[in-house]
């Protein structure tokens, strides 16, 4: 794949790009600070661009404004944007312009390089990567509604859903049958009274679109 | 006719003070005797003070008193005493104070008797109303009003009195800041210390046993080497608590409205945030300094936190607004109340703890909080911090 990278700490840039080198994809561009990032993702148009949040000048949030702006001048860009720590908002906000396509995680995970680069794949498929820190906020934010209701391994296949998982994931990480994981998954549309819906990003949409809900 | 007594009496003993005056006025222009000029005016002080309790009960009204505090050597004080305008106010006073306090007992002294006779057999027998005696509360007013108005500080030591007071006042605060700062650094220094640097070490030695097992025992090595991802993984999920907990990253990326945005769509309760003059025209955020978002930013979520837990309300306010040198915060719930008290249920215990920590923070930034919690709500939690913008 043909990726951007937008990391303004050199260490972590060098580090990324080894990473992704090295797992045979080509970083066709590296940008180090807020205003070089749209302009690199309109020259290059990458199959998926990695985002910093905090970069120079301003040290805020230029990676992920650059994330909305790439998203709105090129629809479904696949960016996966990454963070020293995660703010809900943040996802909302990324999630807010379709969750095809859409990464948004810890920094911390790039160290599970394995399941860093199963991530940015999905992203770049036009799937949805959400940390599970997101997730875990989302879900133990609402209380006394049907959430109450689900099992322990029902909560666990939705936070699993919630992250961007495909049912063949869900199943591995929990090392339970595939159909055990969609009667799961059944069950959990049911107690939430959602319309079932198949995987995909649509599938994280509603369940999301559920969570959020106040 | 008792406040007449003791204000004859006060006349008669200044006086004497005249004679304490002339003394010390002749030994500390002989140079030995200074160190007693200090001590006369501290007198003369007490003396007026006496007065302004005196007139204070009768009139119900306090007369306020300032004075330049008499500290340091024997040469300051004296040039304190002298210097401080409330010395020769309280001299006026005194002096005036002798002429109209006789004047009033030798009117007094045949109003009484009259009033005894004409009052007490006249009005008495004929069960008409006192005539004489109550023209003795009106001598005593005549003396109260008098006082007060020589007693009265000047606007200028009145002001003085009033910067000394705010920068004790100041000087207070300002402690409680630097010993909740000290206590802040120390916290972090031991967060930082016991965990993420402890991690650390401890992720050092199973990398090291790694390489060492590398060779002979890979399985045991990959082992290692988990069990170092889990502890590096550790390590940064402490790193962000700490770091959080310093200063709220969001708080730096979107401002204080941009930050209390993102508490109240987290808070799990229905929030409507409102907010007046923290943003400019262009939208963009007018920054306070970073230690009064901080702590308006911790106020909004301990105030959202309790009411999502101890309030049973599902619905809150917050609003922000600036105010000349001002941000004020109100967060405002429809719950059953109670905050203060720590009677109903569980919102005493969760709620008080929280509120002392918001009052020690707010208190650090000379700021102000009031909470207004009725049994059976709403439950209102004002904060006003001074800064500047």
């Amino acid at each position: 794949m043909r990726v951007v990278i937008a990391e303004d700490n050199a260490l972590l840039r060098e580090g990324m790009v080894l990473l992704l080198t090295s797992a045979g994809h080509e970083v066709v561009a590296v940008a180090s600070s807020g205003p070089e990032v749209l302009p690199a993702l309109l020259d290059h148009r990458p199959d998926v661009a990695v985002l910093d949040v905090r970069m120079p000048p301003g040290f805020r949030d230029e990676g992920l404004r650059a994330a909305l702006a790439a998203r709105a001048e090129l629809p479904g860009l696949p960016v996966l944007v990454l963070s020293q720590y995660v703010e809900e908002t943040y996802a909302a906000e990324l999630l807010g312009g379709g969750a095809s396509g859409v990464g948004y995680l810890l920094k911390d995970r790039v160290g599970r390089v394995d399941e860093f680069l199963d991530a940015l794949e999905r992203v770049a498929d036009g799937g949805t990567a959400l940390d599970p820190e997101v997730v875990t906020e989302l879900l133990t934010r609402r209380r006394d509604d049907p959430l109450d209701s689900l099992t322990p391994r029902e909560r666990e296949v939705l936070q699993l859903m919630a992250e961007g998982r495909d049912n063949a994931t869900i199943a591995s990480l929990l090392v339970v049958s595939d159909r055990a994981v969609s009667k799961h998954i059944g069950n959990v549309f049911a107690k939430l009274g959602l319309p079932p819906s198949d995987s995909g990003h649509r599938r994280v949409l509603a369940v999301l679109a559920y969570l959020n809900k106040a | 006719m008792a406040q007449l007594g003791k204000a004859a009496g006060l006349a008669i003993a200044s006086y004497l003070f005249a004679a304490l005056i002339l003394f010390t006025a002749v030994v500390t222009l002989l140079v030995v005797g200074a160190a007693v000029l200090p001590e006369t005016v501290l007198l003369l002080r007490r003396t007026a003070g006496l007065k302004r309790r005196l007139v204070a009960d009768w009139s119900g009204v306090p007369v306020p008193e300032a004075y330049a505090p008499l500290t340091g050597g024997v040469r300051a004080r004296v040039r304190t005493a002298l210097d401080d305008p409330g010395t020769w106010r309280d001299l006026r006073w005194l002096t005036a104070h002798f002429v109209y306090g006789c004047a009033l007992m030798y009117v007094a002294i045949p109003l009484c008797i009259l009033g005894l006779l004409v009052d007490g057999f006249w009005c008495g027998l004929l069960r008409q109303r006192a005539v004489a005696l109550p023209l003795l509360d009106r001598l005593a007013d005549l003396d109260a009003a008098w006082s007060r108005a020589l007693l009265l500080p000047s606007p200028k030591a009145q002001r003085n009195a009033d910067l000394a007071e705010r920068v004790e006042e100041l000087t207070l605060t300002r402690a409680g800041a630097v010993a909740a700062h000290g206590a802040e650094l120390r916290r972090i220094e031991r967060d930082l210390h016991d965990g993420t640097q402890a991690r650390l070490v401890a992720l050092s030695m199973r990398v090291g046993l790694a390489r060492r097992a590398y060779d002979k025992d890979p399985v045991a090595a990959r082992k290692l080497l988990d069990d170092a991802q889990e502890q590096a993984e550790e390590a940064l999920t402490e790193l962000r608590h700490v770091v959080r907990g310093i200063h709220p990253p969001i708080l730096t990326d979107r401002g204080l409205l941009g930050a209390v945005r993102a508490l109240a769509a987290g808070s799990g309760l229905d929030v409507t945030v409102t907010a007046r003059g923290v943003e400019d025209a262009a939208g963009q955020a007018v920054r306070a300094p970073a230690a009064v978002e901080a702590a308006a930013y911790f106020v909004v979520a301990e105030a959202l936190t309790n009411a999502a837990k101890h309030s049973g309300a599902d619905r809150a306010t917050v609003e922000l607004f600036r105010e000349g040198g001002v941000l004020g915060i109100a967060v405002r719930d429809e719950g059953r109340g109670g905050a203060e008290g720590g009677a109903g249920g569980g919102t005493g215990a969760g709620g008080g703890t929280g509120l002392l920590g918001m009052r020690r923070r707010v208190a650090a930034l000379d700021g102000t909080l009031t909470v207004t919690s009725p049994t059976g709500g709403p439950t209102v939690i004002e904060v006003e911090l001074p800064c500047a913008w």
